[in-house]
């Protein structure tokens, strides 16, 4: 090895070291604990209670299926208002444009833990300000984090507040980089304002959209906090138990380290799976 | 060599040690009112050891459990010196962390001392080589009603005695008073309702020596056929801890039921004027003249191995929880029941309370502690909890037909998830 490179490398050696020994060396021996028995002590090697689980506990279905859920419904929803929303904020007929733009993007600098009391009051089935609407309407609100639909229901419309606002600033950005010009000539073509969204807009945006939901479906992979701490850590009955709580429960509450290691590298496959899939959906065609 | 500096840093940690004797602070992690009885006991304890510093840090019941797992499963890193936890998880520490807490024997735990506990409490605690902490408080489970909203109706508590009749009460109770649900239970993110009436019905999720799962006995079949149909009633909404004090606080619910402990948090919840108008009564029963007795909750005191102050927390805990000046202060002053027998006698607990409308409550709430059928905890709980959270949902929401059905469901999925048998 050339001298320069041994230079390089000994600066590089502090990082690479720290990254060894908590990055890489976890990684390493959780992938070893996926194999053995960890519900008593000594812990032995029995495959079959770990990866032999998995592909048939209900537990972990109902998990992947409740984020399942999330990703199909809460992403595209998401996506669609946060692109309406950032159309609208980028008109010119708005007032307090600024104004504007802060207060859709304030949820997310909002703690999770206030946000998340917030909406267990606002949904609470008896005094709830939700169900009081509902019923002034002459409709009787669901008991929100009684039913499975309806906590699920409450979970999609939770994040989908905290984050319509963060994707739609990212939009807009995107929206002001695509040229006046274009415009311009579109309206001496006659072009009509629905068109020039559907043909213009949204082809132009296709690039900033795709980075929102490869953003937004790590995001949901990863969804912890709301149904830990509105529909009470995935309630009812784990209705709204996510991958990541699944994988805090196994490990963190039932100390069953092996399984949970085996949750952990499922869970990876999955985020890579999904991740290829998007970026083969979106990617150039010529 | 070798030897030489075990020796060296053996002097050194005793010369520590007698530093520390002289003037030392531990800390203490607790829930709710459990940690605030603990802050009434600091006086008491410092009027005998002055040179104890106690800060106890006040946190919620799943806090403090997940941070306490979390640093057992780092070798104990981050722990303070005392920590509370419940009876029945802790098989869940001595199973999977057999050295996270630190043996009471060596810091003074006799056999003696064991014999001033009730052997329930003991059992989850002493794993023969070890004993990994000293039992606080029990819960035994009694109806917590509104005096007031049970007289609009017409309803004598008193007549109460099988869930049937609880039911009838429960519909002219909601008739009598606009506005307000008989009872509530933590129906989406717990097992509490089930859970005691299951024990009160003699039946847990495992048998009690703890190897095979006995969840789809008769009991925990009565227990689950009950809990749907207070559910079906309408007589029952859900909330989880904290709602149901606010529900309680706003005189929205005519009765709760729950562990003896619970008189604290809900004397010490609501406002002034409800003084007076609360009472308790036993948890009905099944069939005529079946047991009314069970048990939910409990706490113990564990020291931490890593705790550089081990006879300094020894001392406060051994003040704390083996003295009746210290068991009855937090009887006094938070309702925690005693689990040390000789507190039990204490003329205290013979007193009328004037919050419970002159009742004595503390005679009522001890009169059922002989009858309590012993649960299990197991390092298994959390999994079969989990299993029957959600199956008591899928229950009431109609996708079982039987109770038998469901609860036959439940034993084969913990079962599955923890590798014990099914009980014949």
């Amino acid at each position: 090895m050339r001298k320069r490179n041994l230079t390089a490398y000994g600066f590089l050696t502090p990082y690479l070291a720290i990254f060894a020994v908590f990055w890489f060396w976890p990684i390493l021996y959780s992938f070893y604990l996926s194999f053995l028995s960890t519900r008593r002590l000594p812990w032995s090697w029995n495959p079959g209670m770990t990866w032999g689980r998995i592909y048939q506990d209900p537990a972990f279905f109902n998990a992947l299926w409740n984020t399942l859920k999330i990703l199909l419904i809460q992403v595209p929803v998401m996506i669609a208002l946060a692109t309406i929303l950032a159309v609208l904020l980028n008109s010119r007929l708005l007032k307090a444009r600024g104004l504007m733009r802060f207060a859709f993007f304030a949820p997310v600098v909002i703690g999770e833990a206030a946000y998340a009391a917030v909406f267990r009051l606002m949904f609470n089935a008896e005094f709830g300000i939700v169900n009081k609407t509902l019923g002034q309407m002459g409709i009787e609100g669901p008991n929100w984090f009684g039913h499975p639909d309806a906590a699920m229901a409450v979970i999609i419309i939770a994040v989908t507040w905290r984050w319509m606002g963060y994707n739609a600033i990212i939009i807009l950005s995107g929206l002001q980089s695509i040229p006046e010009d274009v415009y311009e000539a579109a309206k001496l073509d006659n072009v009509s304002p629905r068109q020039q969204f559907l043909y213009i807009t949204l082809p132009l945006l296709r690039p900033v959209i795709l980075f929102c939901i490869v953003l937004s479906v790590i995001g949901s992979m990863q969804l912890f906090a709301e149904p830990f701490l509105i529909t009470n850590q995935g309630g009812p009955g784990g209705a709204t138990e996510t991958l990541g709580l699944f994988l805090y429960r196994q490990g963190f509450l039932n100390l069953n380290f092996g399984y949970a290691s085996a949750i952990a590298y499922t869970i990876a496959a999955l985020a890579v799976a999904i991740s290829a899939l998007n970026l083969w959906v979106g990617r150039e065609r010529e | 060599m070798h030897n030489r500096m075990i020796t060296a840093t053996a002097v050194l940690a005793l010369t520590a040690g007698m530093a520390m004797a002289e003037k030392s602070e531990i800390t203490v992690w607790g829930w709710g009112v459990a940690a605030s009885s603990l802050m009434a006991t600091v006086e008491g304890f410092n009027a005998l050891n002055p040179d104890i510093t106690v800060n106890v840090e006040q946190m919620g019941y799943s806090q403090v459990k997940s941070r306490v797992l979390a640093a057992c499963a780092a070798g104990g890193t981050g722990l303070p010196d005392v920590f509370q936890f419940q009876n029945v998880e802790m098989e869940l520490i001595t199973a999977q962390f057999p050295d996270c807490a630190a043996d009471l024997a060596e810091l003074g735990f006799g056999d003696d001392d064991a014999a001033k506990f009730p052997e329930f409490k003991m059992t989850a605690l002493d794993t023969g080589d070890k004993i990994h902490g000293m039992p606080w408080d029990t819960g035994p489970v009694m109806m917590f009603y509104r005096r007031d909203f049970y007289e609009n109706a017409g309803v004598d508590a008193a007549s109460i005695v099988t869930w049937d009749d609880f039911i009838e009460a429960g519909k002219k109770v909601q008739a009598a008073n606009d506005g307000v649900v008989m009872t509530n239970d933590n129906l989406n993110g717990g097992a509490e309702w089930f859970r005691m009436i299951a024990n009160e019905q003699g039946c847990g999720y495992f048998t009690l020596d703890g190897e095979s799962i006995s969840i789809n006995q008769p009991g925990c079949v009565a227990a689950l056929d009950v809990l749907k149909t207070v559910v079906d009633e309408g007589l029952l909404t859900a909330g989880d801890f904290g709602e149901r004090l606010q529900n309680s606080a706003a005189g929205a619910v005519a009765t709760q039921m729950n562990g003896a402990w619970f008189e604290g948090s809900l004397r010490t919840n609501v406002p002034e004027d409800h003084a007076g108008k609360w009472g308790m009564y036993l948890m009905p029963t099944v069939a005529e003249g079946g047991p009314r007795a069970a048990n939910v909750g409990g706490s113990l005191l564990a020291i931490s191995n890593t705790s550089d102050n081990k006879e300094a927390a020894y001392k406060y805990i051994d003040y704390t929880l083996g003295t009746n000046e210290g068991q009855i202060t937090m009887l006094r002053e938070y309702g925690l029941v005693p689990s040390l027998l000789s507190a039990l006698d204490d003329p205290y607990v013979a007193e009328p309370r004037d919050f419970w409308g002159g009742q004595t409550v503390w005679l009522d709430v001890l009169a059922t502690l002989d009858d309590i059928v012993p649960a299990v905890g197991t390092p298994f709980f959390g999994d079969a909890d989990q299993v029957m959270q959600a199956t008591q949902i899928a229950y009431i929401n109609g996708e079982f037909s039987t109770a038998q059905e469901a609860l036959d469901d439940a034993a084969r999925q913990i079962s599955f998830n923890t590798g014990l048998p099914i009980a014949e």
